[in-house]
């Protein structure tokens, strides 16, 4: 009995002080993790748009988050958006309630500004005093639109989907007109070699130019890469001179319908990937739709 | 069974004499299954190296307090300790090694080679000689992993760290995991082989 109490204490006093160790480190380094990981998206975004160290952003490239949640009011679901909206020449937040028809409900002004939209617990309690319970809702998702000099210039939509062993997180940037002028794959963990070659330039650049049209029925073919497209995928291996702008311009146009060309040996990969991204684009430019058409018919003066 | 060894053949021991993979043949899960790569290798190999190390260090110091009853949950919990301490701060301050090396520290936790090396040396030594051990077997497993990855990048991809040196895919054969098992037994027997000729030699000369 002395045994069993001294085995359990021993037991108990090595578990609390690794829990103390560990909780002390987690608080130390907490802040820091989450700043490292906002500039990380941050960084991607930027990339994406085509803004790196060499080419710094322009000054007028504004980035506006548009946040999307399921409302429930009494149990009648409505697509809530929340953006960005300008008032006396600030910019506000709003929040628009559409119903599952694609018609308005209601619009609620937040006093909320944009940066302090970014912390979710802002939102939430800003989005409880306009919508008073018994109304739920919760958060879905949410994308970013870029605007360069009062234009649209691209959309950036995070998203997740199963890959062969765990999901894939990929930042997407489409064009005004859906075409995906971006695809970076920031999370995933297929097997290295494999499915882990999804990251490669001559795999997810396929991605790249390939119109709304062709996007809606994107599928994956089994036949080997063309040597010149690539040459072409592989960006970061061009040289000077190694393709003429013309000869860019009738590559791109050549395999702007092709299909994607599976991984070797990685068919499930580059189909989950396929898929994925299809459904994101699908699914993204429907529900843009709405939103603008319900903007423009009720005059929101909305920040994008 | 105090070891008498000095450092650096505490060290030599890692590499060879008890080396991790192609001796001991312990942790040959993630053996198998991440040298698909040198890159790959070499990242398991300094995560296993640094956790191995202060694992060591920790229960070589705390072993006269350790119930001999629960030391193997004791050793695991420092494992993990460890491993999450590790795992926290290279990801607030070095995020681009996090980057890198993020999913292989989280391994970490359920290889057999810590928990052997505590069991088997770091509960019985002082702290001076486990911290040696530790270095030693970090390195042994290294130069295990990093070998078997040259071998089936090389084979199964045509790279090396990356870079394109042959120009093909020899066999694909070589990136699966199953082909971790066939390079993993060729080496041994490899290994095996240049001690009984090391040893041969040694014989004549001696």
């Amino acid at each position: 009995m002395k045994e069993i109490l001294r085995i359990t204490i021993g037991l108990t006093v090595s578990c609390l002080i690794a829990a103390l160790i560990m909780g002390t480190v987690l608080t130390f380094t907490e802040r820091a993790k989450e700043e490292n990981e906002r500039r990380d998206v941050q960084n991607t975004m930027l990339a994406l748009l085509g803004y790196s160290g060499s080419r710094p952003a322009p000054a007028d490239l504004e980035l506006m988050p548009v946040y999307r949640y399921i409302v429930d009011k009494k149990g009648v679901k409505y697509l809530g958006y929340m953006i960005p909206v300008k008032k006396d020449g600030k910019t506000g937040c709003t929040l628009l309630l559409i119903d599952l028809s694609g018609k308005m409900k209601s619009r609620h002004d937040l006093e909320l500004t944009p940066d302090e939209a970014t912390e979710a617990s802002a939102r939430d309690a800003a989005m409880t005093s306009v919508l008073k319970p018994p109304t739920v809702f919760t958060y879905a998702d949410s994308f970013i639109i870029a605007m360069l000099g009062g234009k649209r210039q691209a959309y950036l939509i995070p998203g997740e989907f199963p890959g062969f062993k765990t999901f894939i997180k990929v930042m997407l940037a489409l064009d005004p007109t859906f075409t995906i002028k971006g695809l970076d794959i920031m999370e995933q963990e297929e097997d290295p070699g494999l499915g882990g070659e999804i990251i490669q330039e001559y795999f997810k650049n396929q991605f790249i130019d390939k119109p709304y049209k062709k996007v809606k029925n994107l599928k994956v073919v089994k036949k080997p890469l063309p040597v010149e497209y690539r040459r072409y995928l592989e960006k970061s291996k061009w040289k000077k001179g190694m393709f003429s702008p013309e000869q860019i311009a009738e590559i791109r146009h050549k395999y702007e319908d092709a299909d994607i060309y599976a991984l070797t040996g990685a068919t499930i990969s580059s189909r989950s990937v396929t898929t994925g991204i299809r459904n994101m684009v699908k699914k993204f430019a429907y529900r843009t739709q709405i939103l603008d058409h319900v903007i423009a018919r009720q005059k929101i003066p909305a920040a994008f | 069974m105090v070891s008498t060894k000095t450092p650096s053949q505490l060290v030599l021991n890692g590499l060879l004499n008890e080396n991790p993979i192609f001796r001991l043949a312990l942790s040959m899960c993630p053996a198998v299954g991440i040298s698909t790569t040198v890159m790959n290798g070499l990242m398991l190999g300094i995560a296993v190296l640094f956790v191995q190390v202060f694992s060591s260090c920790t229960i070589a110091l705390i072993k006269d307090y350790i119930h001999p009853r629960i030391r193997i949950p004791t050793y695991t919990l420092t494992i993990a300790t460890w491993v999450t301490v590790i795992d926290l701060v290279l990801s607030a301050y070095a995020p681009v090694a996090y980057k890198a090396m993020g999913i292989f520290i989280k391994l970490i936790v359920a290889f057999a080679i810590i928990t052997m090396r505590l069991e088997v040396f770091a509960c019985k030594n002082s702290v001076n000689k486990s911290f040696w051990d530790g270095i030693g077997m970090g390195l042994g497993f290294m130069f295990g992993m990093v070998a078997l990855g040259f071998v089936r990048e090389l084979l199964g991809m045509g790279t090396l760290l990356g870079y394109d040196v042959l120009g093909f895919r020899p066999l694909l054969f070589f990136a699966l995991p199953l082909a971790g098992f066939f390079c993993v037994g060729f080496m041994m027997a490899a290994f095996n082989y240049i001690e009984i000729v090391f040893n041969r030699m040694k014989k004549k000369t001696g």
